[in-house]
């Protein structure tokens, strides 16, 4: 009997550690083991990839029959009888295709991403600053804001309905999702997703508008200003207009004031903002150094979806028929993002008869196209880059006035917001949120309190996208839109994040509209951190949206714009604050649609394709001119000659480029060492004060502070060829053959947690050509392009980079990545789809070739 | 009461081999990997040895976990998957090892689950009636 007992004891250790081992989290595998069993673990995802002809899918939530036709490209196209239906398929669709990165985005947006991927510090780091932006309860806020307004507002109605059909699609999917259809993600982590809600669409889109609209400018600014006490030279070196800047608004268009006589989003506006105090007038030394550095260095190791904003970026134009060979509209859009897998963007087709018909790109999780077209318009968007957001340094009293604010005569107690974060596999970290008038303080993020005498958190955000904002009202009204006036109403209500939206329709007209809510300030400039004890000095009102920044069917007959400065200072009567961006991709398409007369849809796709490097062209002259002047290195000489006869094209083939964007960097360093000796990084001197510069010949930059004599314009440019071989033969080697441009510029685009990539071959560009790519290693750059042809069909041409589906084993992961990517030498630009556009799924099916159509999805009402 | 080994049969160990393997790939059709100590046990049933049973319930799961990795190969890109999830330990292009190694862990939950399984059965019939002669049972051709 013992021996019985003795056995049965030792023959459970068998099973109990086999147990522990397939279940304990091994590393990131946090699923454990048990995920490689052959039925019901990670092998099912391989099943998910195929589809009946017909699939028919019985869902709660469903009113009526709703066919989801997923063509060639696994684009579906949504056919609802109701706006209901199509938004709950477009629901259920972006669930079933990108449910990780839903969750994923939304949890980061959240500042719960230590709930998915665990306690590792810069997830924990990540979630204290999100809650310390709150974005979350913004969210909630905004949600709140289409409850109570829906009942008075049919277009608020419309978003509502629209904004719950979606959560409810997605809702259906997860709560029907199989093994087969659960992305891998979930598996390997060993995590199952909440459902979803009404907020979460609006988190992801406050995450949108912190990633193209947020930031601390103010800070940096502030930390540059500190260490240059030098208000001159910081003018120059960070002047708010760059030089040469081709402005995106030819001439202005306003709207009549009687019809929209408030800001966009409907906020307060004035017809005439208050003078403000110079920027060099600022109050100084508000905020101690060591303080600035911490906050910047937390905030620089936070996980950003949208990509750091120098890569941020975007192009987009739009010609009228007299310019085309077509006599119809032309629009061209490339917007410029970090670029993921799964991509940010997924497309869609949505068709309600008689109600909606709109194609494009939508951001999974939110219920709309963002960029697109409907039957009759097209639009594309470009961050604007304005400063929208001030840092408030509250005055605080910690001795007398412990967790109080000084504000309007009085102490008021800071709002402390109690912000637990939950981390996966144990525990929770507890962390509070002050928050003052001015809104919530970012310093809660990181304990600075050692460092200066308030040892409560005082830097408080007062940020336009923190309010209530109506973006999803806005593509609601846009994407039902079919004529101009349809279109200035809907960028009435988009207050944020400020963007171009670029427009044509079939009737010929061209717009851009510098759509936002910009703030007007009083009592001080907005281009440093202040104090303000009471409601004088603040954002105190906004530009009126009939005033802002707008041209319609200008007389050179093509608008453009690539994030540059959004209207010629000298001729507007308000303040679009920063420095946007530095503009020689702006220059480009500038000159080249200048230069046109008669383009086609494919001049469009070379254009985007371009990768003609404005600022070289500009500034190596300057360079190779001194070289001749004053060069004699032989080494330096086989350099030069590889720069000689360049073309100034970003290309792969050759060693140029690379070389260039070395000395980019070099020159600045040279040239700025006034700068760099007191701190202040060269890279952070925008490259048009660089050309400035040497065109106008500003000698005292010229001068190396740590010589005794005096260098000239041609002596610091040949120290920089010289320190530019310096770095290309520690970096690369000695060789020219080893700094050809495709073996040092390549495309990387990882997945969102890391699993996997897309891409690693060569990357035609730079970071100032129209086909841009920031960085050695390309993680930003074009991440959709459209190309629209208002002739006899329309046309429309789109490609992004990486595919529709969130499963790596799915011929939708990369299959538009390999049209984005295959760069065509003969048509000089890249691939690109031609989109179906059919108003029924009956036309569809009709027209179908037998390589269209890859499956049908029909979604009906379960009881 | 009737003890356990009195009342089941003893077949030879092909025989329980053959009916692990099929249980082995019936119950993982639910996707639940536990199932697979069920299986061992359940094989248990039909031998007297603790050898045996280990050696049928680990053949038995590994086999049958064989046949479903081929299906997935074969079906949906298994091969596929198994070279992403090597990849993601550092290894790339292995992925015939996760099968391995997938097989064996199969393999060791049926023989761990026929010990546990043979060894409460032999403690059952303790209990029921008093020292068991199954051992001396065991046919020939086991």
């Amino acid at each position: 009997m013992k021996r019985k007992v003795a056995n049965l004891g030792l023959s459970l250790i068998g099973p109990v550690v086999l147990i522990i081992l397939l279940t304990m989290p091994i590393g990131p595998l946090a699923g454990g083991l048990g995920i490689l069993q052959p039925v019901g673990g990670i092998f099912d995802v391989g099943k998910g990839v195929t589809h009946p002809d017909t699939e028919m899918v019985y869902l709660p939530g469903v009113q009526s029959e709703t066919r989801i036709i997923v063509d060639e490209w696994g684009i579906p196209h949504i056919y609802g009888q109701t706006i209901e239906d199509a938004f709950f398929g477009l629901g259920y669709m972006h669930a079933r295709d990108r449910l990780f990165q839903m969750v994923m985005q939304n949890y980061l947006a959240a500042g719960r991403i230590s709930e998915v991927i665990g306690g590792m510090e810069y997830a924990i780091e990540s979630d204290k600053f999100q809650r310390s932006i709150g974005l979350a309860r913004a969210a909630e806020e905004t949600y709140q804001w289409y409850v109570d307004n829906a009942a008075t507002n049919p277009d608020v109605n419309y978003s509502l309905r629209a904004i719950n059909a979606h959560v409810a699609g997605v809702n259906a999917f997860i709560n029907s999702m199989t093994s087969e259809n659960t992305p891998i993600e979930f598996k390997i982590l060993g995590f199952t997703p909440e459902t979803w809600t009404p907020v979460d669409a609006f988190i992801w889109a406050k995450m949108m508008t912190w990633g193209l609209s947020g930031g601390v400018r103010d800070l940096y600014r502030e930390m540059i200003r500190a260490k240059i006490q030098n208000s001159t030279m910081y003018s120059e070196l960070f002047p708010d207009y760059w030089p040469y800047t081709v402005p995106i608004i030819p001439e202005q268009y306003n709207l009549s004031l009687s019809e929209y006589d408030d800001a966009p989003g409907g906020y307060p506006a004035s017809v005439v903002p208050p003078a403000v105090p110079a920027a060099a007038e600022a109050q100084t030394d508000l905020i101690p150094q060591e303080k600035l550095d911490r906050i910047l260095s937390v905030l620089s190791s936070v996980i950003d979806f949208f990509g750091p904003m120098e890569v941020v970026g975007s192009n987009s134009w739009a010609v009228n028929g007299s310019m085309t060979s077509t006599g119809e509209a032309i629009l061209a859009n490339d917007p410029h993002l970090s670029l993921q897998a799964p991509s940010l963007w997924y497309e869609a087709h949505i068709v309600v008869p008689g109600v909606l018909n709109v194609r494009g790109g939508t951001l999974p999780g939110t219920p709309g196209v963002l960029i697109g077209h409907t039957a009759n318009i097209s639009w594309g968007m470009t961050n604007v880059g304005a400063d929208v957001l001030d840092i408030f340094v509250e005055q605080v009293d910690s001795a007398n006035h412990p967790g109080q604010y000084f504000y309007n005569g009085e102490w008021r107690d800071f709002e402390v917001v109690d912000e637990p974060i939950r981390v996966k596999g144990g525990g929770t970290i507890d962390f509070n949120v002050s928050w003052s008038v001015h809104g919530p303080c970012i310093d809660s993020v990181v304990s600075t309190f050692s460092l200066d005498e308030e040892p409560t958190p005082n830097l408080a955000m007062n940020w336009t996208g923190l309010s209530v904002t109506h973006e999803i009202l806005s593509l609601g009204i846009l994407n039902r839109a079919n004529n101009l006036t349809d279109y200035f109403d809907a960028m009435y209500w988009w207050d944020s994040p400020p963007h171009n939206f670029i427009y044509a329709d079939t009737e010929g007209n061209i717009a851009i509209t510098v759509a936002g809510r910009f703030p007007i300030r009083s009592g001080y400039s907005g281009y440093f951190p202040v104090q303000a004890t009471n409601d004088s000095v603040g954002m105190v009102s906004n530009i009126p949206y009939a005033f802002n920044p707008r041209s319609v069917n200008p007389s050179q007959c093509y608008l453009q714009s690539a994030n540059q400065k959004s209207i010629d200072p000298s001729t507007y009567g308000f303040t679009i604050l920063g420095a946007q961006d530095p503009g020689y991709r702006g220059r480009r398409i500038n000159e080249l649609l200048d230069a046109a007369t008669t383009v086609t849809a494919e001049d469009m796709m070379r254009f985007q394709a371009d990768v003609l490097d404005v600022s070289a062209r500009e500034i190596l002259p300057y360079v190779l001119d001194a070289w001749s002047a004053v060069g004699s290195n032989a080494s330096v000489q086989t350099m030069v000659d590889e720069l000689v006869g360049w073309d100034y094209r970003m290309e792969v083939d050759v060693a140029a480029p690379t070389i260039w964007t070395v000395l980019m960097d070099e020159l600045r360093d040279a040239i700025f060492d006034e700068a760099t000796d007191l701190g202040v990084s060269a890279g952070s001197i925008g490259l048009p004060v660089v050309e400035w510069v040497l065109k106008e010949n500003i000698t005292h930059y010229f001068d190396d502070q740590s010589t005794p004599g005096v260098e000239s314009r041609d002596d610091i440019l040949v120290v920089a060829l010289e320190h530019t071989l310096e770095t290309l033969t520690a970096d690369f080697g000695p060789s020219v053959d080893d700094w050809i441009y495709g073996d040092r510029h390549t495309i990387y685009i990882g997945h969102l947690a890391g699993l996997t990539y897309i891409g690693g071959g060569a990357h035609r560009g730079g970071r100032y050509t129209l086909n841009v790519g920031w960085s050695w290693q390309v993680r930003g750059g074009p991440s959709r392009r459209m190309v629209v042809d208002y002739g006899a069909s329309p046309d429309y041409y789109v490609t992004y980079p990486g595919g529709q589906s969130q499963n790596m084993f799915s011929p939708h992961w990369d299959d538009l990545f390999d049209l984005w990517y295959a760069f065509d030498l003969v048509t000089e630009h890249y691939g690109y789809y031609l989109e179906y556009n059919f108003t029924t799924a009956a036309l569809f099916e009709e027209a179908d070739d037998g390589t269209m159509i890859e499956y049908t999805l029909v979604l009906l009402p379960r009881s | 009461m009737k003890r356990i080994d009195d009342t089941v049969p003893a077949f030879s160990a092909i025989l329980v081999l053959a009916l692990d393997v099929v249980l082995a790939v019936v119950l993982q059709l639910s996707g639940l990997w536990i199932t697979m100590i069920l299986v061992g046990a359940l094989g248990a049933l039909f031998v007297r040895r603790h050898r045996t049973a280990f050696l049928t319930g680990f053949l038995g799961v590994l086999i049958g976990w064989a046949i479903l990795y081929t299906y997935a190969i074969v079906t949906a890109q298994g091969l596929a998957v198994a070279d992403f999830f090597i990849g993601l330990l550092g290894f790339s292009g292995l992925g015939w090892v996760v099968i391995v190694i997938g097989c064996i862990i199969g393999g060791l939950l049926g023989a761990t689950g026929a010990l546990l399984g043979r060894s409460l059965i032999e403690l059952i019939d303790d209990l029921i009636g008093g020292e068991a002669e199954s051992e001396s049972e065991e046919p020939s051709a086991a």
